[in-house]
C-alpha cells in the first residue's frame, strides 16, 4: 500500500519548495515547517515501505519517458536503507535549520533550496535507471551550489560555491561520458527487450554485464568513478568540499557530510556489479578511497576552523567507504554491506558532529577553535552530545563507528592478503589521525579557558532535540543494526539476474578469490544471496587475532595520543615539541599540501587559463573567423542588391512598364522574323 | 459615324498621361488622379467596343467599373486625409515610416 505512494517521497519536497520559494516569505520562519513536514512524511513513507518489503521484497515502478529511456522507482535494499537514512537525518536537520535560521533574511530561500536538495537526493536514491540517476545528481550539484552560495554578498562564500559547481563538473563531465559508453555498449548488443525494461535501467544492466567487451566495462567504471570522486570529494576532486563549508552550518550538516556526498559511494554501491566485473575497476576505487582517507586526515590535524576540521574528516571518512567498496574485489558483494554501513553510521555522527559545532558556533560567532576554549561549562548539552559523535567518529568500541569503520579496516586486511597490503596500511594510520584530529578538536573547544569573550548560554531546544536523538543513533546504531544491516544489504543484488561468478572471471578476480585463506574456490562469492552471504560471514574469522583487535587500539591510542596534548587536566606535552610553528611539516599541512598553490593558483590559474586564452584565439580568428568571412561576402553583396528594392511604388511601376514594353517589342520581331 | 480609331486613340493617350503622372508625380491626390485616368480610358474602349459590336456587355462593365472606382477613391482620399493628419503633408517620398 504504501508503496504506492512512492512518488510522494520525492513528490512532497517539491510541493514544499514550491511553496516556500512562492509563499514562504509570508509563512513564520520562512516557510520551514513547510520542509520539515515534507520530510518527515517522506520519513514515514519509507518506514512504511520497509515494513511492507523487508525482508525479501523490491519494489519496481517505471513508466515510458521518452525514445529508449523511462523514469521509474526502484527501491531495494540498497535504495530503502539511504532512504531511510536520508530523510530521518534531513528531517533532523531541517528541524535544526528552523532555530539556527531564525531571524535570517532569507530564511524562506532556505528552506525552498533545502526542500529541493531533499528531493533531488530522494529521487536520485530510487531511480530505477542510470539516466534519471544522473538528472537528479546534477540537480543536488546545483542546489550544493546553491546552498553553499547561500550568503552570496559574502566574496569567499560566491567563490566557494564556484569552485564547489566547477569542481564536480569535472566529475560529472566523466559520469556522463560513462553513461553514453555503457549505453552505446549495450545497445550494440541487440537485447531484446521485454515490455516494460529499458536499456539504461538498473536491472538491465546487471544482466547483460557480462556480454560487453572487458575493456569497455573498465573505461565505463572508470567514468562512472570520475562522477563518484568528484560528487564524494575524493582526491584529486576533493578541494571542494573544505572550501564547501562556505554555507550556512546546517547546509554543511545536510549536504557535504550527511548525505550529498554520499550520493559518489551510493552509485558506487549501485553500480557493484559492474565495477566487480570491470578488470581493474575496483581496485582503482580501493586506490582513491585509500589514498583520500591518509590524506585527507592529515589535513584535518592542523586546520583551525572547526568546521574545516569536520570538512576533512568527511573527506576523509568517505575515502573509508570508496576503500570499504573497492575491497569488494576480494570479498565479493559483502563490501558493499560493510561500506554502506559505515555510510549510514558516519551519516548519522557527522550530522550530528556538524550540527554540535553549529550550535558552538551560534554562541561564540567565530569558526576558529583558537577563540573557543571551555565552551563546555556553559553548553553542557551540546558539550555531551559532541562528545558521542566523537568518540564514535573515533571509533571508540561499542559506538556505531567502531562497528562500521574497524569492519572495513578488517576486510581491507582481507584484501591486503588477497591482493596488495597498501590500502590497509593507509587506513590504519587513517584511523589513528581520525581519533587525534577528532578528539584534537574536542578538547580544544570544550575543555580549558576560554581564550575569548563569547556569549556563554547553551542554544535553544529546537536545537537541542535533534542533536539528542542524533546522538543516541550515533552510539546505537552500530550495536543494534549490525547483524541484521549486513544480511540485509548482502541479498540486495540477489534480486537481480546477476552471476557473480560469472563477473569474477571477467574482473580477474576468480585466482584472487581463491588466495583467501579458508575459502573454498567453487563457492567464492555471495552470488545465491541470502546463504551465500551467511557462508560467507562464518567464514570471516580468518584473520588473526591481532588484527582483529588492532582498530581497538589504534581508536584508544588516538584519544589518548590527543588528550595528553590537548586536554589541559592531563596534559603532558605541547604540541610545539612534535611540530613548531616554523617547522616545514606542519606547514605543509596547514597549507593542505599546497594544493591551493598546485590545484588553483598554478594549475587552474596558469595551466587551464593559459589554454582557455589560447582556445579562444583559435575560436575567434579560426572557428568564427571563416564564418564571419562567408557571412560578409554575403552581405556585402545583399548590401548591393537590397537597393532595387527600394518600397517606392512608382519605381515598380517603371519597372513593370518597361518590362511590358521590352516583352512586347521582343514579341513583336519575334513574330516579324517569324519564329512564332 | 466616328470611327473606332480615334476612340482607341483617345483611350491611350489618356492611359499614357495617367501612367506618366503615377510614374512621375509625388503629391499622393495627383497620383489617386492618375489612377483615375487610367481607369477611365479603359472605361472608354470597353464602351466603344460595345457600341460597334451590338452587345451591352461592355457598358454594363463600364458601370461596374465605375462603381469601383468611386469605391477605391473614397478609401484612398480617406488615407490621404490621415495620412495628412499624422504628417502635415501628402508628399509621398517624405513618409517613410515602413521603408527606407
Amino acid at each position: 500500500m504504501y508503496a504506492d505512494y512512492a512518488y510522494l517521497i520525492v513528490g512532497l519536497p517539491v510541493l514544499a519548495f514550491l511553496l516556500c520559494l512562492f509563499v514562504g516569505s509570508r509563512l513564520p520562519r520562512g516557510g520551514g515547517f513547510l520542509t520539515v513536514l515534507a520530510t518527515f512524511a517522506g520519513l514515514v513513507l519509507s518506514l512504511g515501505i520497509f515494513s511492507e518489503m523487508y525482508p525479501d521484497k523490491i519494489i519496481h515502478q517505471s513508466m515510458p519517458w521518452f525514445a529508449n529511456f523511462n523514469v521509474g522507482i526502484l527501491i531495494d535494499p540498497l535504495a530503502l536503507v539511504m532512504l531511510l537514512m536520508v530523510t530521518f537525518v534531513v528531517t533532523l536537520i531541517h528541524t535544526y535549520a528552523n532555530g539556527y535560521m531564525n531571524g535570517d533574511p532569507g530564511s524562506s530561500r532556505y528552506f525552498a533550496e533545502a526542500a529541493l536538495f531533499t528531493a533531488a537526493m530522494l529521487g536520485l536514491i530510487y531511480a530505477d535507471n542510470l539516466l534519471q540517476l544522473f538528472i537528479f545528481w546534477e540537480l543536488v550539484g546545483l542546489c550544493s551550489y546553491l546552498l553553499i552560495g547561500f550568503w552570496y554578498r559574502k566574496p569567499s562564500a560566491a567563490a566557494a560555491a564556484k569552485k564547489a559547481f566547477l569542481t564536480t563538473r569535472v566529475g560529472d563531465v566523466l559520469f556522463m561520458a560513462g553513461i553514453i559508453l555503457l549505453y552505446n555498449n549495450l545497445a550494440s548488443l541487440n537485447i531484446a527487450l521485454k515490455p516494460g525494461e529499458y536499456l539504461l535501467q538498473f536491472p538491465v544492466i546487471y544482466a547483460h554485464l557480462t556480454q560487453i567487451p572487458p575493456a569497455q566495462l573498465t573505461l565505463i567504471a572508470l567514468g562512472l568513478l570520475g562522477g563518484a570522486v568528484g560528487k564524494s570529494g575524493q582526491f584529486p576532486l576533493h578541494v571542494w568540499l573544505p572550501d564547501a563549508m562556505e554555507g550556512p552550518t546546517t547546509v554543511s550538516a545536510m549536504i557535504h557530510a550527511a548525505t550529498m556526498v554520499t550520493a559518489g559511494v551510493y552509485l558506487v554501491a549501485r553500480m557493484f556489479p559492474l565495477f566487480y566485473a570491470a578488470p581493474y575497476g575496483l581496485t582503482a576505487v580501493a586506490a582513491v578511497g585509500a589514498f583520500t582517507a591518509l590524506f585527507a586526515a592529515t589535513m584535518g590535524l592542523t586546520a583551525f576552523d572547526i568546521k574545516r576540521v569536520l570538512a576533512f574528516s568527511t573527506v576523509s571518512q568517505l575515502g573509508f567507504m570508496m576503500a570499504g567498496l573497492g575491497t569488494g574485489a576480494a570479498v565479493g558483494t559483502m563490501a558493499v554491506g560493510v561500506a554502506m554501513f559505515h555510510l549510514i553510521g558516519h551519516s548519522f555522527f557527522k550530522a550530528l558532529l556538524f550540527l554540535c559545532s553549529g550550535s558552538v558556533i551560534h554562541a561564540v560567532n567565530t569558526n576558529d577553535m583558537r577563540e573557543m576554549g571551555g565552551v563546555g561549562k556553559y553548553m553542557k548539552w551540546t558539550m555531551y552530545t559532541m562528545l558521542i559523535g566523537s568518540l564514535s567518529l573515533a571509533g571508540f568500541p561499542l559506538f556505531t563507528g567502531f562497528f562500521s569503520k574497524d569492519e572495513i579496516i578488517v576486510i581491507a586486511y582481507e584484501y591486503g592478503v588477497a591482493i596488495n597490503f597498501l590500502p590497509y596500511i593507509f587506513l590504519v594510520l587513517a584511523a589513528v589521525l581520525t581519533a587525534i584530529y577528532t578528539f584534537r578538536m574536542w578538547f580544544t573547544v570544550f575543555t580549558g579557558k576560554e581564550r575569548s569573550d563569547y556569549a556563554k548560554h547553551e542554544s535553544p531546544s529546537i536545537m537541542i532535540i535533534p542533536l539528542v536523538i542524533l546522538a543516541i543513533f550515533a552510539f546505537g546504531f552500530g550495536i543494534a543494526a549490525q547483524g541484521g544491516f549486513y544480511s540485509y544489504l548482502d541479498s540486495n543484488f540477489g534480486h537481480y539476474d546477476v552471476n557473480f561468478n560469472e563477473l569474477a572471471v571477467i574482473g580477474g578476480h576468480a585466482a584472487e578469490e581463491t588466495k583467501l585463506a579458508g575459502e573454498p574456490a567453487a563457492e567464492p562469492l555471495a552470488s545465491e544471496a541470502g546463504e551465500g552471504a551467511k557462508a560467507e560471514s562464518k567464514a570471516e574469522p580468518a584473520e588473526p587475532w591481532y588484527i582483529q583487535i588492532l582498530p581497538i587500539i589504534v581508536a584508544l591510542g588516538g584519544i589518548l595520543t590527543a588528550s595528553l596534548f590537548y586536554w589541559d587536566k592531563v596534559k603532558k606535552f605541547d604540541p610545539s615539541l612534535v611540530t613548531g610553528d616554523k617547522d616545514p611539516l606542519r606547514k605543509l599541512l596547514l597549507k593542505g599540501y599546497y594544493q591551493h598553490e598546485i590545484m588553483t593558483a598554478w594549475f587552474a590559474e596558469t595551466i587551464v587559463y593559459g589554454s582557455a586564452l589560447i582556445c579562444n584565439v583559435i575560436d575567434i580568428k579560426l572557428v568564427d573567423g571563416w564564418l564571419n568571412w562567408l557571412s560578409a561576402l554575403v552581405m556585402g553583396f545583399a548590401q548591393h542588391v537590397r537597393k532595387v528594392q527600394s518600397g517606392v511604388v512608382q519605381n515598380y511601376i517603371t519597372a513593370l512598364v518597361l518590362g511590358v514594353v521590352v516583352l512586347v517589342v521582343v514579341i513583336t520581331m519575334a513574330k516579324e522574323v517569324g519564329l512564332i | 459615324m466616328i470611327p473606332l480609331e480615334l476612340y482607341i486613340l483617345l483611350a491611350s493617350i489618356m492611359f499614357t498621361i495617367g501612367l506618366y503622372g503615377l510614374v512621375t508625380q509625388k503629391n499622393g491626390v495627383k497620383l489617386m488622379m492618375c489612377i483615375e485616368l487610367l481607369l477611365n480610358s479603359a472605361n472608354i474602349n470597353l464602351v466603344a467596343f460595345s457600341a460597334y459590336q451590338p452587345n451591352v456587355n461592355g457598358q454594363v462593365f463600364a458601370l461596374f467599373s465605375i462603381a469601383l472606382a468611386a469605391a477605391e477613391a473614397g478609401v484612398g482620399f480617406a488615407i490621404m486625409i490621415a495620412l495628412y493628419r499624422l504628417y502635415g503633408t501628402i508628399d509621398l517620398d517624405t513618409i517613410k515610416a515602413m521603408r527606407w
